[in-house]
């Protein structure tokens, strides 16, 4: 299992290495709170930026763990899956250090967002309110970098993965509740959202942030989904052929 | 070493490698061919990256699809694409193979094979700074960390001029003397006559000449046979017919700079 710790550790010091990666990737979201958290005229809430913030940090969980499934191609285009799935740790290991260095990118992107947002003046209630809040985003991270890195592993180049990125990102992000609440919604996409991992992981954080009780049944339902796909992925990676 | 008997690979109905009979002894081997014949694809299998058709192989009493791990534990593949991080060091590329490879004391072995392939005194620069023949030889170090008994290497001076192809023979045929079996495809004739041991000719996935560079040359009936003119005489692939191997060509290209 060492061989996950040294495979993150490679892409964590590539990460570090170009500065710009870091900046932008921190930017990226903090202008979403911003540009539409201070800005959008809503109705249902005098506090929108406070009802946006959840939605955005898982937004920006989900955004970062689809498009890192690039890292993936990159190694795959480049050559170094070969080297790697010749190598005797087992695959999976290269899976679960991708899945872990994907959440922890993801999760550095929320913290910013949550700091900017206490900048901003939204409520801050408990230290483990706000722990659980970050566990439940590191099990949605997870179960969209496992599915982002086994989708890259069948697509061979970047243009491709792109055009799927967004096909699976939008939907997932506009369909939930991160811009608006169930009430407000039309009754279609209600059905829709109330299924949708995305809410899922937002209803949660809103809660958990807002200094309520968490939803136990929607934890269990994100972990059990997380666990459920990443069992496929790793027999997809032990399968895998090139 | 390598032990291939009747191996075949078929993606869906094209036959890339058909009813391949070969053993590798402890030697240097060099498999040839054109573009699309089935070199690559054959390596592919041997370092467990594909599963054959029908078939078997193995490397050293290891059956490649039943022990894929034991095998991994005696080889070392470097591919043609030269898959280096670029924005780490070239210690720190070979470093982490060595704790993939789960070395014991690896500071040194590290700094040992640095030093082998001549690299000690830029290890601590980054890859981009790297000439072509430079990020193969630290390739080599890489593929060398574990001790392999068996060293795959595919297209190794691919793209290189004449002084860093000459530097990486040098370097590969110093390996012999730790014992090393060395397998290898290449497109150069005049290396494969120069360096190798045994060679194998490969065309449409079949084996069409075996032997020692010079036996293959004497089996020609002209003066001064070279082993371009085996190649012609035992390839029925028309040029155009071969397949474009895009990577190989990107491959190319990039090695230059």
């Amino acid at each position: 299992m060492n061989a996950v710790w040294y495979y993150f550790e490679r892409d964590f010091i590539k990460w570090t290495r170009w500065k710009v990666n870091i900046f932008a990737a921190l930017v990226t979201p903090a202008a979403w709170l911003i540009f539409v958290g201070l800005t959008l005229p809503v109705t249902f809430t005098d506090n929108y930026l406070e009802y946006l913030t959840p939605g955005i940090m898982v937004m920006s969980v989900l955004f970062a763990s689809f498009q890192s499934g690039n890292l993936v191609i990159f190694d795959k285009v480049l050559g170094f899956l070969n080297k790697f799935f010749a190598l005797p740790p087992q695959r999976e290991s290269y899976l679960l250090g991708k899945i872990l260095f994907i959440s922890f990118r993801g999760l550095m992107q929320a913290s910013v967002i949550f700091c900017v947002a206490v900048l901003f003046g939204i409520t801050v209630y408990s230290l483990s309110s706000i722990l659980l809040t970050f566990f439940i985003l590191f099990i949605f991270g997870a179960l969209f970098a496992s599915i982002a890195t086994t989708i890259a592993l069948a697509v061979d180049d970047h243009d491709g993965y792109a055009a799927i990125n967004a096909m699976i990102t939008m939907p997932l992000f506009f369909a939930s509740t991160a811009l608006m609440p169930y009430e407000d919604m039309p009754q279609w996409l209600r059905t829709i959202a109330s299924i949708n991992p995305v809410s899922l992981a937002i209803d949660n954080a809103r809660v958990l942030l807002g200094g309520g009780d968490p939803l136990v049944g929607q934890i269990i339902m994100l972990t059990a989904a997380a666990v459920v796909i990443l069992v496929i992925c790793i027999y997809v990676f032990r399968r895998a052929t090139l | 070493m390598i032990k291939i008997n009747n191996l075949s690979k078929y993606f869906d109905r094209l036959c890339a490698v058909d009813a391949v009979d070969l053993h590798v002894n402890n030697e240097i081997f060099g498999l040839l061919g054109p573009n699309g014949a089935g070199k690559s694809t054959i390596v592919r299998i041997l370092v467990t990256l594909l599963r054959p058709t029908k078939g078997t192989a193995s490397i050293c009493g290891f059956d490649i699809a039943k022990k894929p791990k034991k095998v991994r534990n005696v080889i070392s593949y470097v591919p043609q694409e030269m898959a280096l991080d670029t924005r780490l060091t070239g210690k720190e590329n070979v470093l982490l193979y060595a704790k993939l490879y789960g070395i014991p004391d690896r500071i040194n072995k590290v700094n040992e094979v640095l030093e082998l392939m001549d690299l000690t005194d830029r290890c601590d620069d980054l890859i981009k700074t790297y000439s072509g023949g430079m990020r193969r030889r630290l390739e080599l170090a890489q593929a060398l960390v574990h001790e392999p008994k068996v060293l795959f290497l595919d297209e190794p001076t691919l793209g290189l001029d004449v002084s860093a192809r000459r530097r990486i023979w040098n370097h590969i045929l110093s390996l012999r003397k730790h014992d090393i079996t060395i397998f290898m495809t290449t497109h150069y004739m005049e290396e494969a006559d120069e360096y190798c041991d045994r060679v194998a000719i490969i065309d449409k996935g079949r084996i069409t000449a075996l032997g020692t560079p010079q036996e293959l040359k004497n089996s020609l009936e002209i003066s001064e046979p070279t082993l371009n003119d085996v190649f012609m005489d035992k390839i029925t692939t028309r040029e155009d017919e071969c397949a474009f191997d895009s990577f190989k060509f990107r491959t190319m290209l990039r090695r230059r700079s």
